[in-house]
């Protein structure tokens, strides 16, 4: 077990990390050309679009530290996603290091992989190298992207070959501890015709220490293949939490993707869908609350490569306190891609006068055969309907907690699988402050 | 209500002038003016732009942000001109033994 300590992001707190890994080579010069990239990369400026309205300033990486084995043992908090779930396999990671991981024999014997990232990419360095980091992430979209592939560590891989489909949820928990780090990377290869359910989620409690998120996720879908993937954010209120996220869809195959945000002190996510191949089709849905003084700032893109593709995207979010919601959507139709259909939209409830959210949606449209649509809305709870709840007996609190939760509604329908909507409504009803 | 803390030497702002500094977990914009210091939250309330890095009109004790132009009043915080329409946050400011503190306001 390492003990080292290196403090800072630093050149060498870089090389205690690596020595620590004893990983096979082409990882080694793959990690060694990142730390490269993130050196020369320059700090994102709030000059760049993308930017403009996340403020990390107060960002700095000499905080943090590299992640390293620190073996500790703490209790880990249940996740929220699962109860009552009979699941196929669990992964537990704290501090970027796996804890524990489990799967069903029986999908052991049809050849699945599900487990840590470190220890797959060592057992089945032939099997993941093709796919890790070479079709989805990219190290050079930014700094933050280039410093996780260069230091990702734990992280979860799931591995589903030809044919075979997972009938029950799988299930990922990731936790942070205070002054910890995660940079973790999710890979889920599906091979042709596989199906599977994935619940993932990340877990800080009411911790407002300072904390970091520096992940990746990818999500390769081969034709035919089926996936619904929940992904719910619940740091604790001091966690940065930077992410690149992206799903590659091929022909016919169908993604369902969840997102939820409830938690971090400043999140800056690019999530990214890119149908490849003609009639991949993909759900979006996304439910972010936000309070207190977050900052969560959502970049999403769907992009239409192949023709006959379908994407829709709905992303929901409440805010209250002085918190502040960032959504930037796009829509991208390359000149192939014939036949679209793209539907975004983003709806968000100010609950309190000092919240904010900004909503830009986007359409770059290169093909003449589309149909391709957007729509955004931002307001405050009606003053009528509390008056109509009121007039029903109900107090002021309950009527807009019953709002909220009737706002939330249509993204819920969307979500197929119950465990999954019972806890996102009961963590936002517990959220939602006392309003006179 | 915080405490006062410690932020920077007076004597390293020039007057007229304005620093960037952290104060808690926040970014304050530190004007100096005619001997008279004053701090502002660095969000301008239109879109989030960067005060600090505004022009300092020091003869009407304003800051104009540098995106789209509003003047702020770096007394009050009050917007004065579009496109912001909502004050920015004003904190207390004290000047000890050469030091000065800042008191966020929430």
């Amino acid at each position: 077990m390492s003990t080292a300590t290196s403090s800072g992001i630093t050149a060498a707190a870089f090389e205690a990390f690596l020595a620590a890994r004893r990983e096979p080579k082409w990882l080694l010069e793959r990690r060694r050309a990142a730390w490269q990239l993130f050196e020369e990369l320059p700090m994102p400026s709030r000059k760049d679009e993308e930017w403009m309205r996340t403020d990390i300033r107060l960002f700095h990486f000499d905080r943090f530290h590299l992640p390293i084995e620190t073996g500790a043992t703490g209790e880990v908090q249940p996740g929220l996603l699962t109860e009552g779930v009979k699941l196929a396999g669990q992964t537990i990671a704290v501090d970027s290091w796996p804890r524990s991981a489990r799967l069903d024999p029986k999908w052991v014997a049809q050849g699945v992989l599900f487990g840590s990232l470190d220890e797959m990419v060592s057992a089945h360095g032939a099997l993941l190298q093709p796919h890790l980091m070479t079709k989805a992430f990219s190290a050079r979209y930014d700094k933050f992207a280039a410093l996780h592939a260069a230091c990702w560590s734990g992280g979860m891989v799931l591995y589903v070959p030809k044919g075979v489909v997972i009938d029950q949820p799988l299930h990922s928990l990731t936790a942070i501890s205070p002054r910890g780090v995660d940079f973790s990377h999710t890979l889920v290869i599906l091979e042709e015709g596989a199906e599977a359910t994935l619940l993932s989620e990340t877990a800080g409690g009411e911790d407002a220490e300072p904390s970091l998120h520096c992940g990746a996720i990818e999500l390769l879908l081969a034709p035919e293949a089926r996936l619904r993937y929940v992904n719910l954010q619940n740091w604790g209120k001091g966690t940065w939490h930077f992410a690149h996220q992206k799903a590659l869809v091929d022909r016919d195959a169908s993604l369902q993707w969840t997102i939820s945000a409830l938690g971090s002190r400043l999140a800056k996510v690019n999530q990214h869908v890119a149908l490849v191949g003609p009639g991949a089709s993909t759900q979006v849905n996304g439910v972010i609350f936000t309070e207190d003084k977050q900052h969560l700032c959502y970049n999403t893109h769907q992009h239409h490569v192949a023709p006959h593709c379908q994407s829709d995207l709905l992303y929901k979010g409440a805010l209250q306190d002085h918190s502040r919601l960032v959504w930037r959507g796009m829509i991208k139709v390359d000149r192939d891609a014939q036949k679209t259909n793209g539907y975004q939209r983003n709806d968000n409830l100010v609950l309190s006068d000092t919240a904010r959210s900004d909503s830009i949606p986007g359409l770059e449209i290169e093909a003449d055969d589309v149909r391709c649509t957007h729509g955004s809305t931002a307001g405050r709870v009606d003053d009528e309907q509390i008056f109509y709840a009121r007039c029903r007996g109900l107090t002021r609190n309950e009527a807009v907690r019953m709002i909220v939760a009737g706002f939330f509604q249509q993204v819920f329908d969307r979500i197929t699988i119950e465990s999954v909507r019972e806890a996102l409504g009961h963590a936002i009803g517990r959220r939602i402050r006392e309003y006179d | 209500m915080s405490d006062y803390l410690r932020v920077i030497k007076a004597a390293e702002i020039p007057s007229p002038g304005k620093q960037l500094v952290e104060v808690g977990d926040r970014l304050v914009a530190l004007f100096h003016v005619d001997d008279q210091f004053y701090a502002l939250d660095d969000v301008c309330t239109h879109d989030g732009g960067p005060l600090a890095e505004g022009e300092l009109d020091a003869g009407h004790c304003t800051i104009a942000c540098p995106r789209h132009g509003a003047k702020f009043d770096i007394r009050t915080g009050a917007a004065l001109t579009m496109p912001a329409t909502q004050a920015t946050m004003s904190h207390s400011v004290k000047v000890e033994a050469g030091w000065v503190y800042v008191r966020l306001a929430d």
